[in-house]
């Protein structure tokens, strides 16, 4: 049975296996998404998540490529191996992948191309060198400020320089009112405050100055600074020390400004301009790297996922027909159990259900012939049998006279066996079989005339006697021509002869009844004639009367005795059944014999192991009486008779029997007679009646045995006695009470 | 220069490697395949490795130690920042830099991995204001800012942390602990869009080894 690829995992699990894919892979798409949508809300997160992103895609890409590697290995494969449906699927493979790769492949260059044209122009020169003169301007604006700032604080430095202890705090506020500056400090050696006038000095301290500040003012030098302040404010620091370089005056003021609002917001617009510049620049080239990286592993992934699924969905395709290809070549073999899985409910479906459906029907069909043949062949196996029992010979054989078939009757009949000669010739079957040899020139005959159809009688000669068939032939239908014929034939030559013997048996009796009435009186009145005539008349008509009656008395004598015979013929005594012993009843016949004929030699072969037999015994004496006269009147003549008795015990299926068998070294039956040596009057004696044989014949039927004559090879005849042993023997082959009765009753 | 000179170091044994390994393949298929990949790993490892000098130098905590003052932990540090070129330049053109002090507080445990009780970063930006001449260095959580003349002053100011509370007393509940501090700086003050691009580049960016102790409780 072809499953599924004809082969490998159950389809639930398989069909288990692509969900758990399908789904793996939409995790790990969703989770990609995710983490994505995390790290460009949270750049921390990012950060810690950098390693889990490089490894799922690294293991995405090289889980890719594994199961690609191995399906275009397998493909490959295939292909190599001639596996049906590897060609369309690789041919499936290569149309999907161009489709899906090459406008990928245009994308990406094409992306590419994109990515480096556009950062570039994100960095153009122009824009830079706007930044610097914008940073320059607002440099130049503030120094402005500063310059004017430091220039006030050198001033005010040299005006308390020349100040009295006790204006130096009216000078800082007049000063820090004028210049509306935040704060103004006297500072003295290591910075420690000497006065300072603050614009809230209710909330804040003097700050303390800068150390480089400290550092330029010890050396009698004017400090000047803009320092940036939070919130995108700006302060102007200044400082200057009071007394002229060389004098021992330590002190110095600093003064604390701060830049106009708006000036400072138009300053710190430029700084971050500058500085998210700056930073974008920077990452120029490594932007353009990660573009491009990021871009070929998408590339990666997508035109490896796209040929993993070309090649998933080729062989999906194709598997359908796989399995067709692989289920006709099953079907093909024979196989019609192949029952292929339904892919799905589409066309392809609908084949693979067709198909199902012919090897259903076909499977069908199938068993439904073997039934069939089943039943032919056990009507053909009743046929033989019958054609086997039956007696009837039957004989089919095509018009080159081949045998076909014939049962064992045919062979039995025809003298050869039949049997196993299917397919061989008749006429060289029939090379040295003389009877087979007749019936096949028979058969030829009528088939040369263009007689197919027929029924006759065919008389067969053979060495052991003639045999008698009736033969009935019929062309055997058919559609072919030389179909041939059937030939059924019966040996008929029993027949026949019962029926000789039955009519014979009717002569006998009405010659017995008819003639011999008549013969007493013929005789008695001759004999009256004689004796009342005879003493009156002249000699020589005496003589003429004399020799007159005495042929009628001669011949009614010569009528009586064939009257008597034909008598004994039809006679059917009461049989009398005794227990003797076979053999001593053939050495008493052969002793009798020896004395009255004693040139002939007469030999004895008795077989001891036959027990006595229940017969008639009188009868049997008859039977062997009449062979032997029949053997001794068949050697006159002959130079050196010898006339042979054997008996031999014969064990069969339904009981023993006794075989008496009387042999002659004389002349031997005339061929022509052969076959009907038992009839009455059948003869090649001068002298007799011709009854001898036909009265052992009647006798050894009533005893239920059988009787034959043939010619020995070496020369003689052969007559084959065959008594049953027991009488219980005798009834039950037939050659019971009843059969004898029903004998009688016909004779009758 | 460092970069070129690095970049030629780690490549070149990445090549002998992966030309050592070619000649000594087996004709087994599948073997070169893998040999292949891993071939091709150790490169982009390699190169990957070349990347990563921009921000060359010593970068280390010199020293550290907690003081308590009322129950809070104050940690005291000392590290020692990368000064090069690259870095001036870079600050000159307007990149900012982020420089953090991440500190990290375990409790010991002898049959598993140490339970972490703290764990914060100090993160603090130094840029170059062009408009003032001027580096200046902000707390990016309080905003707070200093500016100063020079780059070294500011990386001196960096690397001076004082009195840093990290810890409070009820946090601890017995036991031994560990204190850990690393130093770390990197390019930053990037939009967070453009850090996801960066995934694969990021070689400005650098952390010390861990300076650890325990706390003496």
């Amino acid at each position: 049975m072809v499953t599924a690829g004809v082969s490998g995992a159950p389809p639930r699990r398989l069909r288990w296996i692509a969900v758990g894919q399908v789904l793996l892979w939409a995790a790990i798409g969703l989770g990609a998404f995710l983490l994505l949508a995390k790290s460009v809300q949270n750049s921390s997160a990012f950060n810690r998540l950098q390693p889990a992103i490089l490894i799922v895609d690294v293991g995405g890409v090289i889980a890719l490529s594994v199961l690609l590697a191995r399906r275009l290995w397998g493909l490959v494969r295939d292909y190599r191996a001639h596996v049906p449906g590897s060609r369309l699927t690789a041919r499936t493979v290569a149309i999907f992948g161009a489709l899906v790769i090459a406008p990928l492949l245009i994308v990406y260059l094409s992306s590419l191309e994109f990515i480096n044209v556009g950062i570039d122009s994100w960095f153009k020169v122009e824009v830079k060198q706007g930044l610097n003169d914008a940073v320059r301007l607002s440099r130049a604006a503030l120094d402005l400020r500063t310059r004017e700032f430091a220039a006030r604080t050198v001033a005010l430095a040299e005006a308390l320089a020349r100040a009295s202890p006790g204006e130096v705090q009216a000078r800082l506020d007049a000063e820090r009112r004028a210049s509306q500056a935040l704060e103004v400090v006297l500072f003295s050696t290591h910075a420690h405050v000497i006065a300072a006038s603050l614009e809230s000095p209710l909330e804040s301290l003097p700050s303390l100055p800068p150390e480089d500040l400290v550092r330029q003012v010890e050396q009698h030098l004017p400090y000047v600074s803009l320092e940036p302040q939070s919130g995108g404010r700006y302060l102007i620091r200044t400082g200057a020390a009071l007394g002229s370089r060389g004098s021992r005056d330590e002190r110095f003021v600093v003064a604390t400004y701060r830049v106009p609002a708006q000036l400072a917001a138009m300053s710190e617009a430029v700084q971050n301009s500058y500085s998210q510049y700056g930073d974008l620049a920077a990452q120029r080239e490594p932007l353009k790297y990660s573009f491009r990286l990021t871009l070929t592993l998408v590339l990666l992934l997508s035109m490896l996922a796209a040929m993993y699924g070309a090649i998933y969905s080729a062989q999906r395709l194709v598997r359908p027909v796989q399995d067709l290809i692989e289920g006709t070549r099953a079907v093909g073999k024979g196989d019609f159990g192949t029952r292929l899985p339904l892919p799905s409910r589409d066309e392809m479906g609908f084949l693979v259900h067709s198909f199902n459906d012919m090897t259903k029907k076909l499977r069908r069909a199938r068993s439904e012939a073997t039934q069939s043949q089943q039943a032919v062949e056990r009507e053909r196996e009743r046929l033989a049998i019958i054609l086997a029992r039956l007696s009837t010979g039957v004989l089919a054989i095509d018009r080159n006279m081949t045998v076909r078939t014939a049962n064992a009757a045919a062979g039995a009949i025809l003298g050869t066996e039949l049997s196993a000669a299917t397919g061989r010739a008749l006429p060289e079957l029939a090379a040295g079989n003389e009877r087979l040899g007749q019936f096949v020139a028979a058969l030829a005959v009528r088939f040369a005339a263009g007689r197919e159809e027929w029924r006759e009688q065919l008389d067969l000669d053979g060495a052991a006697g003639r045999r008698t068939l009736m033969c009935a032939c019929t062309p055997l239908p058919g559609e072919d021509a030389d179909m041939g014929f059937v030939i059924v034939f019966d040996d008929i030559t029993t027949l026949l002869s019962a029926q000789r013997d039955a009519a014979w048996g009717e002569v006998a009796r009405r010659l017995a009844h008819e003639i011999k009435n008549p013969l007493t009186p013929i005789q008695l009145s001759a004999e009256r004639l004689r004796r009342r005539l005879l003493t009156g008349m002249s000699e020589r008509d005496a003589e003429i009367l004399e020799r007159g009656t005495r042929t009628i008395v001669q011949q009614v004598e010569t009528m009586q005795q064939m009257v008597n015979a034909f008598s004994e013929y039809a006679r059917a005594p009461e049989m009398h059944i005794t227990r003797f012993s076979l053999n001593q009843l053939v050495s008493e016949v052969a002793d009798l014999y020896r004395s009255q004929a004693p040139r002939t030699r007469i030999r004895l072969e008795l077989d001891e192991q036959i027990e006595d037999i229940e017969a008639d015994r009188g009868r049997v004496r008859q039977i062997l009486n009449n062979l032997v006269t029949n053997a001794l009147e068949a050697l006159e003549g002959v130079g050196s008779p010898l006339l042979e008795i054997t008996t031999h015990l014969e064990a069969s299926a339904d009981g023993a029997y006794a075989a008496v068998t009387v042999c002659d070294n004389g002349p031997g039956f005339q061929r022509e007679l052969l076959g009907r040596v038992f009839d009455p009057y059948v003869t090649s004696k001068p002298k007799g009646t011709g009854l001898g044989l036909a009265i052992v014949k009647k006798i050894i039927e009533e005893h239920g045995g059988r009787i034959d004559a043939d010619n020995r090879p070496e020369g003689g005849a052969r007559v084959r006695v065959v008594l049953p042993v027991k009488d219980s023997t005798r009834s039950a082959t037939g050659g019971s009470r009843e059969r004898r009765d029903q004998l009688r009753r016909e004779r009758a | 220069m460092a970069r070129v000179s690095i970049a030629a170091s780690e490549e070149q044994p990445g090549l002998v490697v992966v030309s050592m390994l070619r000649t000594d393949l087996t004709t087994d298929r599948s073997t070169r395949g893998a040999l292949l990949a891993a071939s091709c790993a150790l490169v982009i490892a390699a190169w990957n490795l070349s990347l990563a000098d921009a921000l060359d130098g010593v970068l280390e905590v010199r020293s550290a130690y907690v003081n308590i003052n009322k129950g809070v932990f104050l940690l005291h540090a000392r590290v020692e920042y990368p000064v090069s070129e690259a870095i001036r330049s870079a600050l000159k053109d307007g990149v900012t830099l982020s420089f953090d002090l991440d500190a990290r507080v375990d409790r010991e445990r002898h049959f598993w991995f140490n339970a972490n009780i703290v764990d914060l970063t100090l993160r603090r930006e130094l840029t170059y204001h062009a408009v003032s001449d001027r580096y200046v260095v902000r707390d990016t959580r309080s905003r707070d800012q200093e500016s100063f003349s020079t780059l070294d002053e500011a990386l001196d100011y960096l690397g001076r942390i004082d009195a840093w509370p990290i810890l409070v007393e009820p946090q601890l509940d017995g036991g031994s602990y560990t204190i850990s501090v690393r130093a770390g700086m990197r390019r930053g003050h990037l939009p967070a869009s453009l850090r996801a691009i960066l995934f694969w580049t990021d070689d400005w960016a650098r952390v010390s080894e861990w300076y650890t102790w325990s706390l003496p409780v």
